[in-house]
């Protein structure tokens, strides 16, 4: 049933590409972590700590935010209806829907890599790339729940500061100890990855992003019907 | 005949309305078939019905022999094009652009484009972003993206209901040609004369269920009153019931030359429509 098409993947890529290009609002984005990796160049901290925000920044802010709103505004055009209608198969619209925020997430940590001098261990670059899908089915699932492309703004804020920026908010879990859970976020986990421990975090990483993507495929099949 | 669509006892019931009470119809292979019914018959519920877009709560629904829910196989959508109010396009690309991407959809050579836009009379502006389209113009769009695939069923809901003559006139005329290559065509109308010149079969919802079904000839007779209008020199004009009562009184206008104009009174589908649907107006 799941039949996968690489040509209606890469049309449907080509397409979000061509939109995204076109649409300013949403593709000045990109910009964000890379000026963010740039301040931090100079500071004191270590590479693989300067990373942290950025990493941070362009999960929330390009993964999961654009992604969500590219999906919302196929939601409220209808072009999400027209292709579920299409012999477009729903493996090949989540795919194709998710390849431009992927590869564009890809790019962007790679520049900030090389802004703050930081050379991911290979563990560490595959949790990276496993995060981007966990983020990118994270911004489906909020552009799906959206009702405008303007209401994800809203929606997808307290995802967007909570997700990815776990290990900002467990420094403070020794004061409020409810912040204790956010140790388990994917982000908290992507941050011990980078310390040293691996096995534990990635098992952490790949359960969210399993979990992430089973709630957007149901939450897509919803769709499909009125 | 191959029956294409097949729809018995079908219900749909939404928290404040009955859409669809009991509708029963099939479609045979080859067929323009016209649904025609007041706004909020059920016209657009039905389409989206056979479509897999909602779900029926009764009834059986078929299409190409297999029951709508084979409909959202990605497979079976090849076989039919659609076009309704929730159709959408990319707004940010031409209309070429948004074109090309169903090719590849659909799996169409890229020259499938040419034709589908001289269908709509839209060629020469192929370039042009689809922001900048007036709401014909975007219909004609949607139009076009429905019949690139020349799919064996085509769906129009009001497909020109934003359009002027000249174009519409040109639509029909690719449907038609369309049509005789093979495609059945089920569409939906408030436009009596689109109904009349265009479709084969017609049948008339209102209040979620079928009022009357037929070929607009037969419907044309099932509901004539049989009068016929004899306009006389002198300025008057008379109805008289077309039977033998009457022949005595049109035999002797004639005998004396005083018959300037005499027609059937032959009802039109929109007074049928008017006749089926207009009593609950009051
Ligand atoms: N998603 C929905 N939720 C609730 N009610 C609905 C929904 N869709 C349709 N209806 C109701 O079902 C009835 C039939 O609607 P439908 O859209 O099928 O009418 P229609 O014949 O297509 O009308 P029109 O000619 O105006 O397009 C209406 O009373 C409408 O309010
Ligand atoms: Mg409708």
């Amino acid at each position: 049933m799941m039949n996968i098409s690489i040509a209606r993947i890469q049309a449907i890529f080509m397409k979000d590409y061509k939109e995204f290009s076109r649409n300013y609002a949403i593709s000045v984005m990109v910009f964000i972590p890379i000026i963010m990796a740039f301040l931090y160049r100079d500071m004191e901290f270590d590479a693989a700590q300067k990373m942290l925000f950025p990493l941070a920044i362009t999960f929330g802010m390009v993964t999961a935010f654009v992604q969500a709103a590219l999906i919302a505004e196929e939601k409220e055009r209808n072009t999400l209806r027209s292709l579920l209608l299409s012999p477009a198969s729903l493996a090949d619209i989540l795919i194709g829907k998710s390849a431009l925020v992927s590869t564009i997430s890809v790019i962007i940590i790679a520049l900030c890599c090389y802004a703050v001098n930081y050379t991911p261990s290979a563990t560490m670059i595959i949790a990276i790339i496993l995060s981007i899908v966990f983020y990118a089915a994270l911004g489906t699932i909020c552009g799906l729940f959206a009702k405008s492309t303007m209401e994800t703004t809203f929606t997808v804020l307290p995802v967007v500061i909570i997700f990815p920026f776990g290990p900002f908010i467990s420094m403070f879990a020794e004061r409020f100890s409810v912040l204790k859970i956010a140790k388990w976020l994917p982000s908290s986990q992507l941050a011990d990855l980078a310390q040293g421990d691996s096995l534990v975090p990635m098992i952490g990483i790949v359960l969210w992003t399993i979990a992430a993507w089973v709630a957007a495929i149901i939450l897509c099949k919803k769709r499909m019907v009125d | 005949m191959t029956t294409i669509i097949d729809v018995r006892h079908l219900k749909k019931a939404f928290q404040q309305s009955n859409a669809l009470a009991d509708v029963t119809f099939s479609i045979q292979k080859g067929e323009i078939f016209g649904f025609l019914g007041p706004s909020g018959s059920g016209k657009t519920t039905t389409i989206k019905i056979l479509t897999a877009q909602l779900h029926k709560d009764a009834g059986e629904a078929f299409v190409f022999d297999m029951p709508v829910s084979a409909m959202q196989d990605s497979k079976n959508r090849e076989k039919f094009g659609i076009l309704t109010d929730n159709s959408g396009l990319y707004s940010r690309l031409s209309i070429e652009e948004n074109l090309a991407l169903y090719c590849k959809l659909y799996n169409v050579p890229n020259t499938a484009i040419k034709e589908a836009l001289e269908f709509v009379n839209l060629y020469g502006e192929r370039k042009k972003k689809v922001s900048m389209l007036s709401k014909g113009m975007t219909q004609r769009v949607l139009l076009a993206r429905a019949i690139l695939h020349k799919p064996d069923l085509l769906f129009l809901d009001e497909p020109t209901s934003a359009l002027d003559p000249v174009n519409t006139a040109h639509i029909y005329k690719g449907l038609r040609a369309l049509n005789e290559l093979g495609t059945t065509i089920f569409l939906t109308t408030h436009d009596m004369q689109e109904a009349d010149t265009l479709c084969h079969r017609v049948a008339f919802l209102n209040k979620g269920t079928i009022q009357a079904i037929g070929t607009p000839k037969q419907l044309k007779e099932q509901y004539s009153e049989q009068t016929i209008t004899v306009e006389l020199k002198d300025g008057s004009s008379q109805v008289i019931k077309n039977d033998a009562q009457n022949a005595q009184s049109l035999h002797d206008w004639m005998a004396n030359n005083q018959i300037s104009r005499i027609f059937s009174n032959e009802p039109t589908l929109g007074d049928i429509f008017m006749k089926i649907t207009g009593s609950d107006l009051q």
